[in-house]
């Protein structure tokens, strides 16, 4: 739709200044164009959380507590906030603790979903459609639905998962008490978001999978290459923007969640020792109703993820911008 | 062995490892499904009931007839519907300028829509509340809707951007020099190609704002206003008994929108997620 | 394909339109004669009548008056309460648990009321009338209360030989271990208590004299590390030990100890009254109540006495009628109604002597400082409790650093 622009001719004086500028006109309004097109995007976005965000910067630099809540005016204290924060020992343990979590919880995500997608290719139509409908049905399952039956299913008094996991003689799981300890509390969550993470990841990955050129495959394995081979040099060149993108928007929002931990380890369990990052800020901001120091937090996570991120973000502005 | 019947072999291991991830998968939903149809009884009993054989619908009959269920269930309708249809048309202008035009503040504009993704949800709750109350659109839907608007569009505009990318140019440029208005143009072959990734980025829409429960729930105080994860958090808000059958019964209504939703795009999904996100 | 699309867009459009067309409606209809009530869900499933009551009741005294109540949960009212002090946009009256006015009162986040407006303010129980005031004013009205009673399987307790109800904790500790002669099962509890119950477990150390913290002149101590103040933690260990088989690690309402009893495996139960109506169809013929005994003959066992306020926040724009409204919703009818449904009624003269009632004549409450909502929300207590039975740390130990830490929360400018 651009740049069929045509050399400028040469003669006709006459005409020359006022072409001139019906073409400036011509051309600015084409190079308008873009930006009328990604207006109601930036209108919406910068309409609803353009305030917030400046709030959100400005309180982080006040004291602002329910008190000043109430009187819709806090204090400025600087720094303050931040210096409390990164002097604050919960928050530092908080951050490697986060950190390990969604380093597993990305990983766990993107092998099995993988895996899945891989399974997807192999397996017989019916087997395919089967599997596929199921993971759909996973997907279609409310977050607070999700944790209400994990832990139902994972209940001291008779949970399901306890009685199978005896009667398979995987071990005595009779009255297993699954929340007992941080790292147990902290494996249930990561089952449950890999477990909702899966659908998308896998059906995403399978239709990607797709794309792969039969004949490349064939041609490849008359050649005598190894199925790993025909997946490292093949498969994964083909998967790897996709792989980009599933593997930045993991990071974003495994490092960043909030309502299975929260709800599935529960409100009653929660203390410094298994905070996750959102759970700190939720802690911190709200229940202690220390809204700036709450403010500081966010801004401070939004830092972190993005440079945890970085690698994978600068690739998709480069994937993105270049065509 | 012959070499066919190996390959036969294979193929059935291959299926029965499906069946087994399958299974696992599944069985949370499944668990779900059965303790809905369970009697209260059985639902506590210490050896697990799998299939309950007397099944009750009786959980079902009190989960819709707590207050605001059908009401909860429309607004939700409303707030998805609109969501969707409008992220889907805003986000589609903006993804035909990052993939066909090339403008000095594209690059500022890709990272903010990756920069919005990675703002901490839980932290920006007040500060949406104010503004929102601000323009009157707290306890509305439509206020709702703007703020599920901006967290969703960030990801439709990048899928979107992806599954034009796919769409070669010429196409278009002959249909230009068939004199083709660029109106027309849209219409007769963008659109129609675009089936595919439309759908699948209104998929991932619609299961966002039909599962989100943490502004909904802020800044929805009416029951008659609020939508339906918020009415299922109801079940457990009280002090008093859970209703295990019920909250599950409610559980299973509440995702079958979704799986409906599912069955009536499922054809086209299996195209559509792949386009998109494999051109980068 | 293009008419499909049409047609969508078009009902967008009509949808987009109704529902700024009925929030606009809404917005003017809470015009100047509405009030806007905060009750939490208990009201809407146990006693919605006696709130319909109370609407029709304060709708007659204020003619063109309308009431519109919102239902909200525990979890997450305050969140939402903080949300519209920030914005506007809140209720004109709202119900809040006793442990937590403290802080919102000492933030200014309520207006000041006039206790003689309410009936049977003289007479109000104690214990939550002093959750409600601050520095000398009157800020919640009380609403009603609960108390923790032991619910029991009597045939169990035949079975095992039991013929008079425990008078003593050491009997009780009696009583479980021939329970549990009895009834081999695994899992099986004599007294289900969950581990982190810090309402039944701060009951003991009350019993033995301690208390959670002091406060003398602005400076908050922790007690919870004081001699009697471990008897009574150590005592508590020692009975959860003998008599529950629950999960240390977990708070009273995962499970639920009522779905614990109605699998039958539990002989008896401590926690609210209204238990009573949840142990399942099969054992409600044979379930009592008793008061819970305390380590000396003829004292009960100290208990939490729960309950709620209501409250008007500063940032209605109907204090006078908002006042009325709660005038209605406590008079001595209201109260009569609640205290049929099992609650206890908000004054000592409307006291029968059901047994909920009666554990609630010796009752223990929490430090009424600014910061004990954080306490709570910070888990010091049940973190505290789960320390001691799993072995981590002695109760001496434990006792010590959940005390300081109380001490530093409660310090806290």
């Amino acid at each position: 739709m651009h740049g069929t622009s045509t050399p400028a001719p040469a003669a006709e004086t006459t005409f020359h200044r006022s072409r001139r500028r019906r073409r400036f006109w011509a051309r600015s309004a084409r190079s308008a164009v873009p930006y009328g097109l990604i207006v109601p995007v930036v209108v919406v976005i910068a309409l609803i959380l353009g305030y917030p965000l400046y709030w959100l910067a400005k309180l982080s630099t006040q004291r602002y507590g329910l008190f000043e809540l109430i009187q819709h005016h806090g204090s400025s204290v600087g720094f303050a906030n931040y210096r409390s924060i990164l002097h604050d020992s919960v928050f530092w343990h908080t951050l490697l603790r986060t950190v390990v979590f969604t380093a597993v919880n990305v990983t766990a995500t993107m092998v099995l979903g993988l895996l899945i997608a891989l399974l997807l290719v192999r397996v017989s139509t019916p087997v395919r459609l089967v599997l596929s409908s199921g993971l759909v049905l996973v997907w279609s399952m409310p977050v607070v639905v999700a944790v209400q039956v994990f832990y139902w299913m994972t209940n001291f008094q008779n949970g399901v998962v306890n009685y199978l996991l005896t009667q398979l003689h995987v071990g005595n799981f009779e009255q297993h008490d699954w929340y007992a300890s941080t790292f147990s509390q902290l494996s249930l969550v990561t089952v449950l978001i890999v477990w909702g993470a899966l659908p998308f990841v896998a059906i995403t990955l399978f239709a990607g999978l797709a794309q792969v050129p039969r004949d490349l495959v064939e041609a490849a394995e008359v050649d005598g290459a190894r199925p790993w081979g025909v997946f490292r040099d093949i498969t994964v060149p083909i998967l790897r923007p996709i792989l980009l993108i599933l593997t930045s928007l993991s990071i974003i929002w495994d490092f960043g969640v909030f309502t299975q931990p929260y709800l599935l380890i529960g409100q009653s369990k929660i203390h410094t020792g298994n905070y996750l990052m959102s759970v700190y800020l939720f802690e911190e901001g709200y229940f202690k109703a220390d809204f700036g120091r709450g403010a500081a937090i966010s801004i401070l996570m939004l830092l972190i993820v993005a440079a945890l991120s970085v690698v994978y973000v600068r690739r998709m502005v480069r994937i993105g911008v270049a065509q | 062995m012959s070499r066919r019947s190996r390959r036969r072999l294979r193929q059935a291991g291959w299926n029965a490892v499906g069946l087994a991830v399958f299974v696992v998968m599944v069985f949370p939903v499944f668990w779900m499904i059965s303790t809905a149809f369970k009697s209260n009884d059985q639902i506590v009993a210490l050896k697990p009931v799998w299939f309950p054989l007397h099944p009750t619908l009786q959980h079902f009959t009190d989960a819709i007839h707590r207050p605001y269920f059908w009401r909860d269930v429309l607004n939700s309708m409303i707030v998805v519907g609109i969501t969707v249809a409008i992220s889907i048309v805003v986000a589609f202008l903006a993804a035909i300028a990052l993939a066909r035009y090339r403008f000095t503040l594209r690059e500022v504009f890709v990272v903010l829509i990756i920069g919005i993704q990675m703002l901490p949800q839980a932290g920006l709750i007040i500060p949406l509340y104010v503004v929102l109350a601000r323009y009157h659109q707290v306890n509305a839907l439509s206020g709702l809707i703007v703020t599920y608007m901006t967290f969703v569009l960030p990801f439709c505009v990048w899928t979107l951007r992806g599954f034009l990318i796919g769409i070669p140019k010429d196409l278009e440029e002959a249909a230009m020099v068939d004199g083709s208005t660029r109106l027309g143009v849209f219409m007769k072959i963008l659109l129609p190609l675009m089936g595919p990734g439309l759908v699948a980025t209104s998929v991932f829409a619609f299961i966002t704002t039909w599962n989100e429960y943490i502004f909904a729930r802020v800044l929805l105080n009416d029951q008659s206003k609020q939508t339906i994860t918020v009415w299922l958090s109801y079940f457990l808000g009280t002090s008093r008994n859970t209703d295990w059958g019920a909250l599950m019964a409610a559980s299973t209504l509440t995702a079958i929108p979704v799986v409906l939703f599912f069955i009536a795009v499922q054809r086209r999904i299996q195209f559509g997620l792949t386009a998109g996100a494999v051109r980068g | 394909m293009k008419r499909r699309v049409i047609v969508a867009l078009g009902l967008v459009v009509v949808l987009a339109v109704a529902s700024t067309a009925a929030t606009s409606a809404a917005t003017k209809r809470t015009a100047a004669n509405s009030i806007t009530v905060w009750l939490q869900t208990d009201a809407q499933s146990g006693w919605a009548d006696v709130v319909a009551a109370a609407n029709q009741q304060f709708q007659a005294a204020n003619p063109g008056t309308s009431v519109n109540v919102q239902y909200q949960s525990w979890g997450d009212h305050l969140q939402k309460f903080d949300a519209t002090l920030a914005g506007g946009g809140g209720p004109d009256v709202i119900e809040m648990g006793n442990t937590e006015m403290t802080k919102y009162m000492a933030a200014g986040a309520f207006a000041p009321l006039d206790k003689t407006q309410f009936d049977n303010s003289s007479n109000w129980l104690p214990g939550l009338a002093a959750s409600g005031k601050y520095g000398g004013k009157t800020y919640g009205v009380p609403y009603y209360a609960g108390s923790r009673v032991v619910t029991y399987r009597k045939d169990l307790f035949k079975q095992a030989g039991i013929t008079k109800l425990p008078a003593t904790t050491a009997q009780y500790v009696a009583d479980a271990k021939k329970l549990l002669a009895k009834n081999k099962q695994k899992g099986f509890s004599p007294v289900y208590l969950a581990g982190t119950d810090w309402y039944v477990a701060m009951g003991f150390v009350f019993d033995y004299g301690g208390s959670i913290a002091t406060q003398v002149s602005h400076k908050w101590t922790g007690m919870l590390d004081s001699p009697k103040s471990i008897a009574g933690l150590t005592a508590w260990k020692n009975f959860f030990l003998a008599a529950s088989r629950a999960s240390k690690t977990t708070d009273e309402t995962h499970p639920n100890p009522y779905d614990v009893y109605a699998q039958g495996q539990a002989a008896s139960m401590v926690g609210p009254s209204w238990f009573i109506g949840s142990v399942g169809k099969k054992y409600t013929a044979s379930t009592g109540q008793f008061v819970m005994p305390g380590h000396v003959k003829g004292q009960t066992m100290p208990g939490f006495l729960g309950g709620s306020d209501l409250a008007v926040p500063v940032t209605s724009s109907n204090k006078a009628l908002a006042a009325d409204w709660i005038k209605d919703f406590t008079d001595t009818q209201s109260e009569k109604a609640l205290q049929a449904k099992g609650n206890i009624p908000n004054a000592t003269s409307l006291l029968s002597n059901s047994v909920n009632e009666r554990a609630a004549a010796r009752s223990w409450f929490v430090p009424t400082a600014k910061h004990w909502v954080d306490v709570e929300n910070g888990n010091i207590l049940r973190n505290m409790l789960a320390q001691i039975l799993t072995g981590k740390l002695s109760v001496k130990q434990a006792a010590q650093s959940a005390s300081d830490n109380i001490a530093s929360v409660l310090n806290q400018p």
